[in-house]
């Protein structure tokens, strides 16, 4: 990954961390399904695939992954200029550093308690 | 790790984990403190028990209910004079308490009659009321009196009557946290699916994790009334108990505090499939993103943003008078929980403070790294801070305010450093537009009241200047603003009424009636 992709992607999860709460579950398993859920939802938003809007859950990923998408878009000029293959590939390393950031590399004690 | 230490602290090493300063090019998996551990002996903390965050921070606010204490009398102490969280019975739960008073006696020869006894007095003395919760205490705990039977007799006896049981002594966590889970989870499993609600619109939540603080619920309700939606419940803030007991048949969980109150909102999803959605309702573009994205969940996102262009042309001009005398000012934010997130960026943004500390009694590591991640660098955080911790913190921080609580802040105040109440606010409410000018303006009057600078003076020594006069709020906070800013005709102070609340219980509303129809 170039120099100039990872600072794009430090700017979003910047945006993520300074105005989102979806990201911050209590527990691991749950974090792994709010970042797979809302991430997946913003990157399909921001290359105008459909979004699954099946079920309740569905829709609150998609209503979180509304406002991230409109907000990169507004605040984030250069996402105009990638193509969909570009996006899709910012939104991985997105996610992957998000799965890092509040996972992973976690030091939260309480992500693997087996109970809420 | 970036760990602080404090000087008072040394001879408690393990408090070392306990403090942070994110540092430059530092994240989450580098900057964290310890949280939501036994408090070390010898530190002298902050914090309340897991009785307190059961009943008093949880349990209480829930309005048409007798809330018993079973222990001794002086449990009961937080009500009227030192909790607002108001209630439009009014304020039943609040103007009155009840205890068993347990006393020696029962400690060796069992309190189980006694409860009996106070359980029916409660009812005999207050007819209306047919719902009770009773609160476990230590000294209940420890003798083993079995409040669930004694609750159950009292209902086959009184078939009207309902009454819910919560076990959490005070030693039972290491902080009022730990009363949050049990209640938490004691009202789902006895509560929860026991009644079922008539339901008047299709678009129904259930308002989870607000307290209701001197009537944020009521600013909230009016934004949710005037978009259609029904709010099934408000866990627990002016929260009826039959509401909560039909929590199960909400649409959708909108979740305030997760700090307090996300477990009832997990269980819901796995056990009912409620979706939760977290909001911050504190702060102009905040609370607009929150409404917004409970419309878009309903597909009515056209009525929050009816409300959000209202609201903020009404509001914006005021709190930009605020914002331009505020800008820069240093805070430290000292809350329980859950403010240190909800307002860590906010309040920047939009106040244009600083924040340059913050600090949790009872939060959790996840309070934390939301707490962190929304403030800038060089921001000391702390976990369950002792009183030598905060004096040393403000020494070193030389904060202009400090939003805490009031044990806390009278601290402050000995330095002579402004606080402002964060748990039970000054003049509240301060959610919705209008509320968080008025936050705005508590934190203006605070920081620039003159009194600050009479308060310098030692009459007894210091030579008092006879040349100069009095200088007012207003020099104070324009000293160094521009002319453009000074004489602007845009930027106005607050404009809203002294009790910003006696209107909206008259209010009217839109109907919504075809609403139902259409989603059948």
């Amino acid at each position: 990954m170039d120099d100039l992709m990872k600072d794009r992607i430090e700017q979003l999860v910047d945006y993520i961390m300074k105005k989102c709460l979806w990201q911050f579950h209590s527990r691991t398993w749950d974090r792994k399904d709010q970042n797979e859920g809302v991430l997946t939802k913003t990157m399909q938003l921001l290359c105008d695939e459909p979004v699954e809007l099946e079920t309740p859950a569905d829709r609150c990923y998609w209503v979180d992954a509304v406002c991230l998408a409109e907000a990169y878009k507004s605040r984030y000029p250069w996402l105009s200029t990638m193509n969909k293959e570009e996006i899709k590939q910012l939104m991985h390393g997105l996610h992957e550093r998000m799965d890092y950031l509040t996972i992973t590399g976690s030091l939260n004690l309480e992500l693997t308690d087996q109970h809420y | 790790m970036p760990y602080h230490e404090f000087e008072c602290s040394k001879c408690i090493p393990e408090r070392k984990q306990h403090a942070v300063i994110k540092g430059a090019g530092e994240d989450l998996t580098s900057a964290l403190p310890a949280g939501y551990l036994n408090t070390i002996p010898g530190s002298i903390s902050e914090r309340g028990c897991a009785y307190c965050g059961a009943k008093h921070v949880i349990g209480t606010p829930m309005k048409d209910v007798i809330h018993l204490s079973h222990g001794p009398i002086g449990c009961t102490y937080d009500t009227w004079q030192t909790k607002r969280y108001i209630s439009d019975n009014d304020n039943f739960q609040i103007k009155n308490t009840f205890a068993t008073d347990m006393k020696e006696k029962h400690v060796i020869f069992g309190a189980e009659k006694l409860l009996k006894q106070a359980i029916i007095e409660g009812f005999k003395a207050f007819p209306n009321i047919k719902r009770m919760s009773i609160y476990q205490t230590c000294a209940s705990a420890l003798i083993g009196d079995d409040i669930d039977a004694i609750a159950q007799e009292v209902m086959e006896e009184m078939p009207e009557v309902d009454i819910f049981v919560c076990n959490s002594p005070g030693f039972g966590g290491p902080s009022q946290s730990g009363g949050h889970h049990k209640i938490n989870i004691a009202w789902m499993n006895q509560k929860v699916g026991t009644i079922e609600p008539v339901i008047t619109s299709p678009y129904v939540i259930n308002y989870v994790g607000e307290y209701n603080i001197q009537g944020d619920q009521y600013v909230m309700m009016d934004f949710f009334k005037r978009m259609g939606i029904q709010v099934l419940s408000t866990f627990t803030g002016n929260g009826s108990y039959d509401d909560l007991r039909a929590m199960h048949r909400a649409h959708l969980n909108v979740l305030e505090c997760a700090r307090s109150a996300e477990y009832i909102c997990n269980e819901l999803r796995k056990r009912y499939g409620i979706p939760r959605l977290d909001i911050d309702a504190f702060g102009f573009s905040t609370l607009a993103e929150g409404l917004r994205k409970v419309g878009m969940f309903f597909g009515i996102e056209d009525r929050a943003e009816a409300i959000i262009a209202e609201e903020t042309a009404r509001w914006q001009p005021e709190l930009d008078w605020y914002r331009e005398r505020l800008r820069g000012k240093k805070v430290c934010l000292w809350p329980g929980g859950s403010k240190l997130w909800h307002w860590a960026n906010v309040i920047h943004e939009e106040f244009g403070v600083d924040v340059v500390s913050v600090y949790s009694k009872f939060g959790h590591q996840g309070d934390f790294e939301k707490g962190i991640s929304r403030c800038e660098e060089g921001a000391l955080a702390i976990d369950d801070p002792n009183e030598l911790e905060g004096l040393e913190a403000m020494d070193m921080l030389k904060p202009d305010i400090i939003f805490t609580g009031k044990r806390p802040g009278e601290v402050a105040k000995k330095v002579r450093v402004p606080y402002l109440n964060a748990h039970a606010y000054h003049n509240g409410p301060w959610k919705g537009w209008e509320g968080w000018v008025r936050f705005a303006r508590d934190i203006y009057n605070a920081i620039y009241s003159p009194i600050h600078q009479l308060a310098l003076l030692d009459i007894s020594k210091d030579e008092i200047p006879t040349d100069k006069g009095f200088v007012t709020q207003r020099m104070l906070s324009d000293a160094n603003l521009s002319e453009e800013i000074t004489s602007s005709t845009v930027l106005r102070q607050y404009t809203g009424k002294y009790d910003c609340l006696a209107d909206l219980s008259n209010k009217t509303y839109p109907s919504f009636e075809t609403d139902l129809a259409d989603a059948a």
